[in-house]
């Protein structure tokens, strides 16, 4: 616990020397780490609604707007397309700028383009608003950098863990609310075409409202916001080009990014393929089909916070080693499920299968950003931007690759192989080492002691 | 012994399952129907809006006899071939109950032998090319004769219908507004801690 003085804060909730809380209380809103956790899940969480309101919608939209089902696919990857350009820019703006007014920037800029979802009548105004709509994706990137700057090492797995966590519930409650938006719009005798026009007013003002909320009762870090630690701190500033490049040297970014490319961009790709894939393949009707989808979306809630405590845990009884092996082991049977689920022939086996692997691979990446906080202090954003950008490739680059519609095989031996993929590429995890904590099969080859200014000390 | 014949009994329900789900094949039914709709070739309906006349009956060169089965008939607007191109959601199949390509139904009435309807296109119709298709059903409700207004390729004889667009100078006019707001709001923020921050510096 800090002394209280004249010129520290005092904080309802313990810290440590650089103020950041060392314990995670989500029913405490007194604190500024809490406040901003919880700012951040919740403002994430609409952008994630906003980005997967249109998927379960798309069986009125692509007849009202005459789309083709290469229309469709096209449009579902340009929508992560717009966040992979995002996401890296966001992390360079969360350095300069601080992650509130990022944030808030950009949930308030990319809320007139779900607005104008009321305008668009042909295939490519569609595809375009799509891929400005997933630019709002890069929300995660800030979040993340958030729970990092607000939560010490002992915990931030954790909070990083839960605030991705429950904002991703977002793409799973969108899969199931928009659907009965529309269908109440109706009842009130209104055209279809015009109903789904009116249900999409919905996801943007809450999109806005969650960016204003970050502005007016957010703050950067503990002690204030990002312009006054500015002035009253002792760091050099930073260049950022300095922090740019810093960050792009770095390999460890560079296998992160992969890594997280095979978890949850595979998961994006399944929240985009898996009601589909259920409705053609078992012939489950609309609205089965839109409650599996939105099942696997909404095991986020408690599996990827898992996957940040379960690298919290492993971190505090084998230091980063720990959280390394646990990543490697959770991603590949992740991967051994995904091969599963290909290869699974009833429809309750699929179910369960899904199920598992929903657990597993979101705890995947819920452990991956339970590694990120450790790899570089000044390039923070930078790496975060690395790895989050990484996420949404992997989804543009599997669902390119295995399900756009273009390819000889059917979607479950697509499913089988997207799990191949991930097998192979969450090897290179093996590859990252860390000199003064070690990697995976060796040791630390410095003592603690003689860190430089490029790393943390884990606490 | 016992588990023999629950073994055969239940292979045999299963078997009659799927006649219950109508694995009828489209290939198997008869094209005994003379069907007529009013739209020209090409013509352009406008869908909540036009109306359209379709009349159907047995075919003028069979037998008095061969629609005593037939009880009821369902008269449907089918997507042409150039409306299901890269469309799975409107595919043809040849198993009845898998098919997609007549959506919506027109007229569906006990059958009788030169009959006519006139209705309005529902507002729901969707902008694509059409043809009109009518199926006969015996007591049990399979399909068991078929007519539309096309050729067995599904080239001659095909109309148009526009869809509804939805768009409404209201819903334009509410998105502009709340669009104009989440970006002065956001201005309006940066010039307030802008303020602040020249009121804390003096």
């Amino acid at each position: 616990m800090e002394v209280p003085s004249k010129t520290q804060p005092l904080f309802s909730i313990p810290v440590d020397s650089d103020h950041k809380a060392t314990e995670f209380k989500p029913f405490d809103l007194s604190s500024p780490h809490m406040r901003a956790f919880h700012l951040a899940w919740f403002s994430l969480f609409s952008c994630f609604f906003s980005t997967f309101s249109i998927p379960p919608l798309l069986p009125i939209i692509r007849d009202d707007l005459n789309l083709s089902d290469t229309d469709v696919g096209n449009a579902g990857i340009a929508s992560f397309a717009g966040s992979i350009f995002s996401r890296l820019a966001m992390g360079p703006a969360c350095d300069l700028v601080g992650p509130r007014m990022a944030s808030a920037t950009l949930s308030l800029l990319t809320a007139p383009v779900v607005f104008s979802v009321a305008f668009i009548s042909s295939p490519q105004a569609f595809i375009l608003l799509r891929f400005l709509i997933g630019f709002s994706l890069a929300n995660f990137v800030s979040s993340q950098f958030w729970m990092s700057s607000m939560f010490s090492s002992c915990v931030v797995g954790r909070a990083n863990g839960v605030a991705a966590g429950w904002a991703n519930v977002g793409s799973g409650l969108a899969q199931v609310v928009m659907p009965l938006l529309y269908t109440l719009i109706m009842r009130f005798n209104v055209q279809s075409s015009m109903a789904w026009r009116i249900a999409f007013i919905v996801p943007p003002i809450f999109q806005a409202a969650t960016g204003l909320m970050v502005l007016a009762f957010g703050q950067d870090l503990p002690d204030g916001n990002y312009k006054h630690r500015r002035r009253t701190s002792k760091e050099p500033k930073q260049k950022v080009f300095d922090v740019l490049f810093n960050g792009l040297k770095n390999y460890r970014g560079w296998i992160l990014g992969l890594t997280y490319g095979f978890c949850f961009g595979v998961e994006l790709t399944t929240d985009n393929i898996i009601a589909e894939y259920f409705y053609d393949r078992f012939n489950v009707n609309m609205d089965m089909a839109g409650l599996i989808a939105a099942t696997f979306g909404m095991a986020n809630c408690v599996s990827r916070p898992t996957g940040g405590v379960v690298s919290d845990e492993m971190g505090k009884r084998f230091g980063i080693r720990g959280r390394l092996w646990s990543l490697w082991l959770v991603q590949t049977v992740a991967g051994l499920l995904c091969v599963l689920l290909g290869r699974v022939n009833s429809l309750w086996g699929s179910i369960l299968v899904m199920c598992s692997f929903s657990l597993f691979v979101q705890a995947a990446s819920g452990l991956t950003f339970g590694v990120v906080p450790f790899v570089s202090k000044r390039s923070l954003g930078v790496i975060s931007g690395m790895t989050g950008s990484g996420g949404t490739v992997g989804a543009v680059v599997t669902q390119l690759l295995l399900f756009s519609g273009s390819n000889k095989f059917s979607t479950q031996t697509g499913i089988s192989l997207m799990g191949l993929t991930m097998l192979l590429c969450t090897l290179p995890i093996t590859l990252i080492y860390f000199p003064q904590w070690g990697g995976m099969f060796c040791g630390p080859s410095i003592e603690p002691d003689s860190i430089n200014d490029d790393y943390y000390l884990l606490v | 012994m016992e588990s023999y014949y629950l073994l055969k009994t239940s292979l045999l329900l299963f078997c009659l399952v799927e006649t219950c789900y109508g694995g009828g094949l489209f290939s198997s039914l008869q094209q005994t129907l003379a069907v007529t709709a009013s739209p020209r070739e090409s013509q352009v309906l406008k869908a909540g809006e036009d109306s359209i006349t379709v009349t159907w009956g047995l075919n003028q060169s069979l037998g008095p006899g061969t629609d005593d089965l037939y009880k009821s008939v369902k008269v449907k607007l089918c997507y042409a071939p150039n409306s299901q191109v890269d469309r799975k959601w409107r595919k043809t199949s040849d198993n009845l109950s898998k098919d997609k390509t007549c959506q919506f139904t027109i007229v569906n009435k006990p059958y009788g032998n030169n009959q006519s309807f006139e209705g309005q296109i529902e507002r729901d119709v969707p902008t694509a090319a059409y043809f009109v298709r009518a199926y006969a059903y015996n007591s049990a409700g399979e399909e068991v004769a078929f007519g539309q207004t096309t050729d067995a390729k599904k080239k001659n004889n095909l109309f148009e219908i526009e869809g509804i667009s939805g768009r409404h100078m209201s819903i334009d006019t509410a998105s502009i507004c709340f669009s104009a707001f989440s970006l002065v709001s956001l201005f309006g923020f940066f010039l307030v801690e802008r303020r602040n921050r020249r009121l804390a510096k003096n």
